[in-house]
């Protein structure tokens, strides 16, 4: 341990190898059956199960493996689902298929089994008139030890190649790696993200290095790729990362892409949706003015 | 890197920054959008109004304060920030006048409230204040000012500016349209304001608040009733330039 100028303490790394591996042992042999049965009732805890819409059963295999699919949306975060929601949604007739359950530390509820309905974060739909065409609704955040669970779930353990995945999420625009000054970028902007059998164009430019995707659009991102499925994240830069309609708006280049194409029918209908949806999430907040 | 360097505010980090002031300036753009004008006889504030909770009493959530009978400001960022803000410079106003017996200029003004905001920058214990402020006013020679200041204790004049949120959106509507033709005319300069906020407030007319101050009068808040008035001018100037354009286009 050491001290800094500023009262912290840090822990100092320290290279004598031998002296680390005997402590690991020793803690591991400290390990009574009290807490590997906290551990296994945490991992219990922090499973995620994918139920069969309305009923409490779970899906006895992979959602993407039971139904065929040839195209797959997902949005990640309030700003992607509200414009899927009033865009895509609103256009055409989808019925729930199932919802993704999960509990981590960033779940509201301390209560992982009792969750109630209005908190199954992630839904998943598919086109009535088309059923070939799923979209996931995730507004929850998925755990980097979850995210495993929920691609096996969803995606199952081999899937079929002739599915195209398109990523919908956004991020704050003070994580995007710039020379330029975060004050002259001109936010919302999209920059997108493909795996290499995504041959299709997308429809604004390229993730520039040294950026990175996090969380679960980069988990499917990468399971696409080692799973040579085409996929494309189409990622949002914003400065507003509550629900915000100029952020939510941002997306709808995304309308024109082969993802997307045909799903959205009327899209000044869309944006009245849209903004009404903006003006009754509305948080009361004195703080900002 | 930025965490090792962001939480006591009189560190630079290696590079330079202080970080605790580029956060304070994101504070300022969870504010709604404020813009300022100067014509050449009038100043004009205009801001987005925020949407007030059905039991609260919109008078207590004002954005526009004046600061002297011939100065006033527009803010964005954290409220309580600004309240102590506006009533250190009403303050400081007064105080000049019976220490002086003249009101205060506005460059005079602004400059006491940009070394205020500077103090917090370099005080230990103390964060800066999350707000930017918009000043305008007209000193006694007449003169119309707009001056605009930041977390960082900077101030610079400006012939037009906007802070808050989608600041930047509105910034880009001004440097294309503010011509000296567009501000000689105290209406024009109004209509500029209104045009400016409504490229990136959602619900038109009801959700704009405007003041202006005209030379040698006092402040003057325009009432909601007002301000559609000119919205709905705007939007028949606008019928009017689209039927000519599709009328040469044919």
């Amino acid at each position: 341990m050491a001290a800094t100028f500023f009262g912290e303490v840090v822990k100092a790394p320290c290279r004598a190898g031998a002296e680390d591996d005997e402590e690991e042992e020793e803690e591991r042999r400290r390990e009574t059956p009290e807490d590997r049965e906290v551990r296994r009732q945490l991992a219990r805890k922090r499973e995620v199960r994918l139920l069969r819409r309305q009923t409490k059963a779970s899906l006895e295999v992979a959602l993407l493996e039971k139904y065929s699919c040839s195209r797959f949306i997902i949005a990640v975060g309030n700003n992607a689902v509200a414009f899927l929601s009033s865009f895509v949604m609103n256009s055409g007739v989808w019925e729930e298929v199932g919802c993704a359950k999960l509990w981590n530390e960033w779940c509201r509820t301390t209560d992982a089994v009792h969750m109630s309905p209005t908190e199954a974060h992630c839904v998943f739909y598919h086109l009535k008139s088309n059923p070939s065409v799923f979209l996931c609704q995730c507004s929850c955040y998925v755990a980097e030890d979850q995210q495993y669970q929920w691609l096996e779930k969803v995606f199952g353990s081999c899937p079929k190649k002739n599915m195209q995945v398109t990523v919908l999420t956004c991020r704050h625009v003070t994580d995007y790696k710039t020379s330029e000054s975060t004050g002259s970028l001109p936010s919302p902007f999209l920059k997108a993200l493909k795996t290499q059998n995504f041959k299709d164009p997308v429809c604004c430019s390229l993730l520039e290095q040294p950026n990175i995707v996090h969380d679960l659009p980069a988990a499917v991102l990468s399971y696409c790729q080692v799973w040579q499925l085409p996929a494309v994240l189409y990622l949002c830069y914003t400065d507003v990362m509550k629900l915000d309609l100029l952020t939510a708006e941002a997306f709808k280049p995304v309308l024109s892409s082969r993802g997307l194409k045909g799903l959205a029918k009327n899209v000044p209908q869309s944006t009245e949706i849209l903004r009404k949806l903006m003006t009754a999430n509305e948080v009361q907040s004195n703080i900002y003015t | 890197m930025a965490s090792r360097y962001d939480r006591a505010i009189t560190v630079f980090s290696p590079d330079g920054h202080l970080f605790q002031v580029e956060y304070a300036q994101e504070a300022v753009k969870k504010g709604s959008t404020a813009v300022g004008i100067r014509g050449t006889n009038i100043v004009v504030l205009g801001v987005e109004k925020k949407s007030v909770a059905k039991l609260q009493d919109e008078r207590t959530v004002r954005k526009i304060c004046a600061l002297d009978d011939h100065v006033c400001m527009a803010f964005a960022g954290l409220t309580a920030d600004a309240r102590v803000v506006i009533n250190r410079a009403r303050v400081e106003c007064q105080s000049h006048k019976l220490t002086v017996e003249d009101s205060v200029t506005v460059e005079y003004i602004t400059r006491f409230i940009a070394t205020l905001k500077q103090k917090y920058t370099q005080s230990n214990g103390r964060r800066p204040f999350g707000i930017s402020a918009l000043i305008v006013g007209f000193d006694d020679d007449g003169i119309p000012r707009l001056y605009q200041t930041d977390p960082s204790g900077t101030y610079h004049a400006w012939k037009a500016n906007a802070i808050g949120r989608s600041a930047k959106t509105v910034r880009e509507f001004l440097e294309k349209n503010y011509t000296e033709d567009a501000i000689s005319n105290d209406n024009e300069a109004i209509k500029l304001a209104i045009r400016a906020l409504l490229e990136v407030v959602q619900s038109g007319g009801k959700n704009i608040e405007l003041a202006i101050i005209r030379r040698n009068q006092p402040l003057k808040m325009f009432s909601a009733k007002e301000i559609e008035l000119q919205v709905s001018e705007l939007e028949k100037e606008k019928e009017e330039a689209e039927k000519k354009k599709s009328k040469k286009t044919v």
